[in-house]
C-alpha cells in the first residue's frame, strides 16, 4: 500500500503540505489525487508546502514542474512554498532551475500569492 | 562505526535507501546543512541512474581521511551496458530517458571530485568524493 | 657512517674559516637583493646556528633534532628569506667544505666522498625545506580564515525587505558561504525581497556573474525576490562585452532606486509628512 499525501481544502484553494521524504510510488500517486482534487473541488489556487522536505533530486523536481503544469491544464495556479536553504542551493547547482514556477516563503505567504494572482473575486468564490 | 556500508539498488525503494544511509554518513561526518543535501541529492541521482539504467547495482559509502579532513566517497557500481560516449553524457541538458537531465554534470557540480569508468563487458563505475571544509 | 664523522671533525675544527667564508658568500649573494634590510651579524648568527644543527645532530637522536630544526627554520622564515636563496645557501656551504676536504684525492674517493656527504646532510636539509614549507602553509591558512572572517552581512530595512552588501573579490568558495548565508537570512528575517549591493565588487566576470545570477536563482526558489543594485559603468560594460546574459535577474542602477522597487513589490511607497 502506498502512502497517501492527505490534500485540504481551504476556500478555493487546495493546501498540501509534504511532511516527510517522497520516494517515488508516492510522488506520482501525489500527482494523480491532486489533479483529481483539482477536477472534483473545481479549485482554482493549489499551495504545495515543501518545509519538511530536505532532499529533492531531479525526478522529484520533475514530478512536481509536472504536477504544475498538469494542473495549469486544469486551470489552477500552484505555489510551492516553504524550499529550505540547504534544497535550493542543491536544486540550482545540479542547475534544475523550475522556471515559471511561483514560489513563496511559507503557507501564509503563499495563500497571499495566490489571492493576488487569482484576484479577490476568485479567491472567495466557490463554484460548488 | 564502520569504515564502509552499501546499499544494492534493485527496486526504486533502494534509491531511498541509499539516501538515507548518505544522509546519515554526511551527518556523522560532520557536513553542514547545506553539504548534506548536495551528498544526499548525489547519491539519489546516481542510484536512480543505476535503476534506470542498468537494472542492478550497489551504492558504496565510504569514509575517508584526507590531509587534515574527513571525506565521503560514494562509489556507484552496476553492471549494466555501459555508458557509449562519455562525453556526451557529461554534457549538461543530455537525457536519455526524457528526465530533467540534470544527471551525472549535475552530480559533479555538487561532489568535489568525480570519475567515470565504463565499458560494454564491466559495466559503470562512478566514484565520487566531497571533504568537509 | 665513517666519513661522516670525518666531515663534522673537519667542519667542528674550521669551523672560524668555513663561518666566515660562508656568511660572506651570503652577504655577496643577497645584496642582490634590492633592499638589504639585514645586517651583516645576522648572517653570521644564521650561519652559526647552521653549523651547531649540522653538528649536534649526528651526535642527538632523531627526536631532539626535529625542535631545532623547527626553531632554525622559524628564524630564517620570519627573515624573510626565499626558499630558493635559503637552498642555494646550503648548497655554497657543501661547496666551502667539500673543495678544501676533496683537495689532494683521487677521483674514485671524491665521488665517494660527495655521496656519504649528501647521505648525511641530505635529511638535514630536507628537514629544513620541510618545515619551511609547512610554516607557509600554515601563513597562508590563517589569511584565508582571516579572509572568511570578512562576511557578507544581510541587513534588515524594512519590513519584509533585506540588503546584503557585497564588499571584495567573489572567488567559487567565497560565493557557496556568501549563498548559504544569504539563503539562510532570507528564511529568518521573512524577507520578501532581498538588494544585493555589488557596488564593492571590484570585478564582475563570468564566473562572478554565475555565481550571482545562482543566488538570485537560490532566492527566488527559497520565495523571495531579487534585486541587484550597484552595478558601475565599468561592470556594466564587462558584463555586455562578455556576454553575460543577466535577464533573467532584476537589477537597478543604485541602491535607492533598488529600494523603491522593492517597497514597490511589497505594496509600499515612501511617501512626505509635509504635505
Amino acid at each position: 500500500m502506498v502512502a497517501r499525501i492527505p490534500i485540504l481544502k481551504l476556500y478555493n484553494c487546495l493546501l498540501i503540505s509534504i511532511q516527510w521524504e517522497l520516494d517515488d510510488q508516492t510522488a506520482i500517486q501525489f500527482q494523480e489525487d491532486l489533479l483529481y482534487k483539482i477536477h472534483e473541488t473545481g479549485a482554482k489556487g493549489v499551495v504545495i508546502d515543501l518545509t519538511s522536505i530536505d532532499v529533492i533530486d531531479s525526478f522529484i523536481a520533475k514530478v512536481l514542474g509536472d504536477v504544475i503544469s498538469m494542473s495549469k491544464l486544469m486551470g489552477a495556479k500552484v505555489v510551492l512554498t516553504g524550499i529550505q536553504p540547504a534544497v535550493a542551493i542543491t536544486l540550482v547547482e545540479l542547475g534544475i532551475h523550475l522556471q515559471e514556477v511561483l514560489t513563496a516563503l511559507d503557507l501564509e505567504k503563499g495563500l497571499e500569492t495566490l489571492q493576488r494572482e487569482l484576484g479577490e473575486k476568485a479567491w472567495r468564490t466557490n463554484p460548488m | 562505526m564502520e569504515n564502509e556500508s552499501y546499499v544494492k539498488i534493485i527496486s526504486e525503494w533502494d534509491i531511498v535507501a541509499a539516501r538515507q544511509l548518505g544522509r546519515n554518513v554526511a551527518k556523522e561526518l560532520e557536513f553542514g546543512t547545506v553539504d548534506q543535501a548536495r551528498i544526499t541529492t548525489a547519491i539519489s541521482e546516481l542510484a536512480r541512474n543505476i535503476y534506470l539504467y542498468a537494472g542492478q547495482g550497489e551504492i558504496r559509502i565510504e569514509r575517508i581521511n584526507g590531509r587534515d579532513k574527513r571525506g565521503i566517497k560514494v562509489i556507484a557500481a552496476d553492471n549494466g551496458p555501459g555508458i557509449q560516449d562519455i562525453r556526451k553524457v557529461m554534457e549538461d541538458g543530455y537525457s536519455t530517458s526524457g528526465g530533467l537531465g540534470a544527471g551525472l554534470p549535475g552530480v559533479k557540480r555538487l561532489m568535489d571530485e568525480f570519475d567515470i569508468t565504463s565499458s560494454l563487458e564491466e559495466g559503470t563505475i562512478i566514484t565520487t568524493v566531497k571533504w568537509t571544509r | 657512517m665513517k666519513k661522516a664523522n670525518q666531515i663534522v671533525e673537519y667542519v667542528q675544527a674550521n669551523r672560524e674559516q668555513i663561518l666566515k667564508e660562508w656568511s660572506e658568500k651570503l652577504i655577496l649573494m643577497d645584496q642582490q637583493r634590492i633592499v638589504p634590510v639585514i645586517s651583516e651579524k645576522v648572517y653570521i648568527n644564521i650561519c652559526n646556528d647552521y653549523i651547531n644543527l649540522l653538528i649536534t645532530s649526528s651526535t642527538n637522536q632523531q627526536k631532539n633534532n626535529e625542535s631545532m630544526i623547527s626553531e632554525f627554520t622559524q628564524k630564517i622564515v620570519q627573515l624573510g628569506w626565499t626558499l630558493g636563496f635559503i637552498m642555494d645557501s646550503l648548497s655554497e656551504f657543501g661547496k666551502i667544505v667539500f673543495f678544501p676536504m676533496a683537495d689532494k684525492t683521487s677521483e674514485k674517493e671524491q665521488v665517494e666522498f660527495i655521496l656519504d656527504y649528501d647521505r648525511w646532510i641530505s635529511p638535514i636539509n630536507v628537514a629544513v625545506y620541510n618545515q619551511y614549507a609547512e610554516t607557509w602553509q600554515r601563513t597562508v591558512s590563517l589569511q584565508k580564515i582571516a579572509l572568511q572572517e570578512l562576511s557578507a552581512p544581510l541587513i534588515p530595512i524594512f519590513d519584509n525587505i533585506t540588503i546584503m552588501p557585497l564588499v571584495g573579490t567573489i572567488d567559487t568558495e567565497r560565493a557557496k558561504s556568501i549563498m548559504e548565508n544569504l539563503l539562510l537570512g532570507v528564511v529568518r528575517h521573512r524577507a520578501a525581497v532581498v538588494l544585493i549591493d555589488i557596488t564593492g565588487v571590484p570585478v564582475v566576470d563570468t564566473m562572478v556573474a554565475h555565481h550571482i545570477i545562482q543566488a538570485s536563482e537560490a532566492v527566488r526558489l527559497v520565495g523571495a525576490k531579487c534585486i541587484i543594485v550597484g552595478i558601475r559603468p565599468e561592470i556594466a560594460q564587462t558584463i555586455v562585452n562578455l556576454g553575460i546574459n543577466l535577464t533573467q535577474v532584476m537589477t537597478k542602477n543604485s541602491l535607492q532606486k533598488g529600494i523603491e522597487a522593492a517597497l514597490e513589490m511589497t505594496n509600499r511607497k515612501v511617501i512626505s509628512t509635509e504635505d
